[in-house]
């Protein structure tokens, strides 16, 4: 099997059907517009000649991730707690200004958790993460199943 | 005559040309300007801008601040924010079935937060200034040692987005929700950055993403 596939961008795509010409297997030309990734053997000529580069090739495997100093984590680590309290404070404020705090904290939070040694899901910190949350003592109703059916994924796209 | 820089978007008040097409004439000097003044472009407050050429205003902070080795208890915000931040790398690389797992996640942990028993602006101003005088200085000391420039960025776009954050509540300590009157409130979904007025930037200034990724906050 391949180790990218082609996807394309529907808002980008500017119906030049160079893609067309050019897909030695016919996985771009599809009734949807959306590139066959039963057919695509992932060559990447169709991104390679679209004008409005409007295909990217996506990857099935990924490089293992960055690693992080301990030092840089703590310090973000202050940043990621003090960004959800403002959060919390913000979603109890309310209105249109509240809202809008609590949505920016969370978005500050989200990237500085990624820098923080979370970037790609597949990554072995977040496999790790997901199996604390099935070893934790957590309330009945938190959703295992998910976790669970998270992990299965993961195994599977590993190979 | 001189020029001052306002440190979220870069944009330069010259004082020999003023603001062309506004009341703002060549030749108005920065002290002239009233204390509301607000950046033209991404409209931080007036206290955002520094001389062009002059060294950063914070830069004398005293980093005072001990660190945490180790990634410790995370409350359940954190937890959710984990959680979304995963769902989108899921989203990017077009797994949406795992975007949508780690999305009923987040949603558990935000749902399971213990609600602020007496939120108040103040106290995110405090959280702001202790981010913005501690928090920060001390993480891009780490940053810098250690070499990652990618925490840098994250900690260049965060910054500017609680400055943002701080001017907002200024402003609003100031002229209360006239601040909000016939405006749209929007959130740069990519860095945080918010903006309060009609005339979106083209660009968001912080990170500079397209403007069709800001989220208008109230619509649907």
């Amino acid at each position: 099997m391949a180790e990218r596939f082609a996807v394309r961008n529907i808002s980008m795509c500017t119906k030049d059907c160079l893609c067309l010409y050019v897909c030695p297997t016919g996985a771009t030309d599809t009734e949807d517009s959306i590139i066959d990734t039963d057919k695509c053997i992932g060559c990447g000529e169709c991104a390679a000649s679209c004008p409005s580069a409007a295909i990217s090739m996506v990857n099935k495997v990924y490089p293992r991730q960055q690693d992080k100093e301990k030092s840089v984590i703590g310090a973000l680590k202050s940043l990621i707690e003090s960004k959800a309290k403002q959060e919390n404070i913000a979603a109890g404020l309310g209105g249109t200004l509240g809202m809008a705090f609590e949505k920016s904290n969370r978005i500050m939070a989200e990237d500085i958790i990624r820098e923080a040694g979370y970037m790609l899901p597949q990554s072995e910190n977040t496999v790790r993460f997901l199996k604390s949350l099935l070893k934790a003592e957590l309330p009945d109703d938190f959703p295992k199943d998910t976790v669970k059916k998270l992990l299965k994924l993961m195994k599977n796209k590993k190979k | 005559m001189a020029k001052y820089e306002c440190i979220i978007c870069g944009y330069i008040y010259d004082e020999v040309k003023g603001i062309p097409d506004s009341i703002i004439q060549p030749g108005t000097n920065w002290k002239e300007l009233p204390s509301d003044f607000i950046c033209p472009v991404c409209v931080a407050t007036k206290s955002m801008f520094k001389k062009a050429g002059s060294s950063d205003e914070n830069a004398e902070a005293e980093p005072a601040f001990s660190s945490h080795g180790d990634m410790r208890e995370m409350s359940p915000l954190e937890l959710s924010a984990l959680c979304t931040n995963l769902a989108r790398g899921c989203e990017k690389q077009y797994k949406f079935e795992e975007s949508a797992l780690f999305t009923e996640l987040s949603e558990y942990f935000k749902s399971s937060a213990i609600p602020e028993e007496n939120p108040d602006y103040d106290e995110l101003m405090t959280l702001i200034d202790s981010d913005l005088n501690e928090a920060y200085p001390k993480a891009f000391d780490e940053a810098e040692k250690a070499g990652d420039r990618g925490a840098k960025r994250a900690l260049v776009w965060s910054e500017k987005a609680t400055k943002i954050l701080k001017s907002i509540l200024m402003r609003y300590e100031r002229e209360g929700d006239k601040l909000l009157e016939n405006t749209g409130v929007y959130v740069c979904s990519i860095c945080g950055f918010v903006y309060i007025g009609n005339n979106l930037p083209e660009v968001c200034p912080i990170c500079k993403v397209p403007n069709r990724k800001f989220d208008k906050i109230g619509a649907r």
